[in-house]
């Protein structure tokens, strides 16, 4: 009879002979991965890799992203923004573990990000380059910025009367109303309504409709709203529709884009001016007003403070001219102790007018001298 | 009333430039003052009404406030 171990003894060998073979090493693996179970509390992932030959599993093994390595599933939702679970294929560096009691699982130590990222933004990457090579007079890409028709369409200089484009009932129309209404300054506005389901795959044609809709009474409005709340990656794919995005980038009104998060930047956002969120667009067109109340505030202020100094200038003139004139006038003179001479009731300015002989009179402060001229010299007295 | 923002905007911009360049003599002051306050007065009520109640507002003459202060 064969030699009876413990199963410990058992489990310490195959702990062996894996650490024989796999300690110190780490693999690259591309896999489909399912049963996502995170724990965010405690920072941990857990998860199974899983190899399919049609609907056959044939390969099939537990994995785990511990604490020190949990911030690489922050990081791929963050870059992605799309939710890490069940489904997706990833390509990650793992270690192999046993443990005597839980088996054997790869440790994930690090996802290789571009490898997950690649498969969604090549599709996004061809549609770009086939709008900006189809499209040279209404799209161009210069220094990794799309430089767009619509873009190029400057802001009227106050936003009041909004097109707004959403779906109904939904977070984005919510938040952008809200904020456009309860704006801090109390501006008014007129926020006409453009609502169309914006998910699914049916959705960036009604949303080409809905534009043709505005399109067709453009005057009405100074400009178009395009808000989504948030939402996965593939929700925004309509966003991300050829024609759609060529219909945005030849639009004749500046249209402010708020599709999803901070964090998502999609086709039809690159052909308009992004503001990233419903809220913030609001808040941007509320700013925008803004600006421009700030300008007017600032010619208010200049115009009638420059106003105030003329007049306070023209008056102080006016009492330096009342000042002057009475300080030249006669009887300051006068009461000075100067005289004034006439002959022939003419002021003498000039003495050579008077001769010997001549009769003149002095006027003095209450008093006239009437004299006659005997003699006259030369001026030697130092004055 | 056919004035428009954009119109307020230069027209005052244009007094401005006038006032401060010397150019507004004393005579035409009251009148230049009234003008300036006109489009100031324009574009406060524009702001906060929408477009068919803006004539009212200026006959109205509500006062309007700002409740942010400027930069």
């Amino acid at each position: 009879m064969a030699k009876r171990l413990r199963l410990s003894e058992l489990v310490n060998e195959i702990d062996d002979a894996i650490q024989n073979r796999f300690a110190g090493e780490t693999f690259w693996i591309t896999a489909e991965i399912t049963d996502v179970k995170k724990q965010t509390d405690k920072r941990w992932c857990f998860l199974k890799f899983i190899e399919k030959e049609g609907h056959l599993i044939t390969a099939e093994i537990k994995g785990v992203f511990w604490a020190n390595t949990f911030h690489n599933v922050e990081k791929f939702e963050k870059l992605s923004g799309q939710t890490f679970a069940s489904g997706l294929e990833i390509t990650c560096n793992v270690r192999v573990r046993f443990h005597k009691r839980y088996g054997i699982d790869l440790e994930v130590l690090e996802i290789d990000h571009t490898y997950s990222l690649g498969k969604l933004e090549l599709e996004k990457q061809q549609t770009l380059d086939r709008l900006v090579k189809e499209n040279p007079k209404l799209i161009r890409l210069i220094d990794g910025q799309y430089f767009t028709s619509n873009k190029s369409i400057e802001l009227p200089i106050v936003l009041q009367r909004i097109a707004l484009v959403t779906a109904p009932n939904s977070d984005g129309q919510r938040d952008f109303k809200q904020e456009i209404e309860n704006n801090q300054y109390g501006y008014a506005f007129s926020v006409s309504e453009f609502l169309t389901q914006i998910q699914g795959d049916n959705s960036s044609k009604l949303l080409i409709q809905k534009l043709k809709m505005i399109e067709a009474e453009k005057e009405n409005f100074d400009i178009v709203a395009i808000v989504r709340g948030g939402g996965s990656q593939t929700d925004f794919k309509p966003f991300d529709d050829y024609e759609l995005s060529k219909y945005v980038a030849s639009f004749p009104l500046p249209i402010l884009t708020g599709i999803g998060h901070d964090r998502n930047t999609s086709i039809v956002d690159l052909m308009a001016r992004q503001h990233k969120t419903p809220t913030k667009v609001a808040t941007n067109i509320v700013e925008h007003n803004y600006n421009f109340e700030s300008e007017i505030m600032d010619f208010k202020e200049r115009f009638f403070e420059t106003a105030e100094s003329l007049i306070d200038e023209a008056k102080d003139n006016l009492l330096q001219m009342k000042r002057t004139v009475k300080a030249y006038s006669p009887t300051t003179i006068l009461n000075k102790g100067y005289a004034i001479i006439t002959s022939n009731d003419q002021i003498i300015i000039n003495p050579k007018d008077i001769k010997v002989n001549t009769e003149i009179k002095t006027i003095l402060k209450n008093e006239l001298i009437h004299s006659t001229v005997t003699k006259k010299s030369k001026n030697e007295l130092d004055i | 009333m056919n004035l428009t923002y954009n119109k307020a905007y230069n027209d005052l911009s244009k007094l401005v430039d006038q006032i401060e360049d010397d150019k507004i003599q004393l005579d035409n002051l009251a009148d230049k003052v009234k003008q300036a306050k006109e489009l100031i007065d324009f574009c406060e009520a524009k702001l906060r009404t929408i477009d068919k109640d803006v004539k009212a507002a200026l006959t109205d003459k509500k006062p309007t406030t700002r409740k942010k202060n400027r930069l």
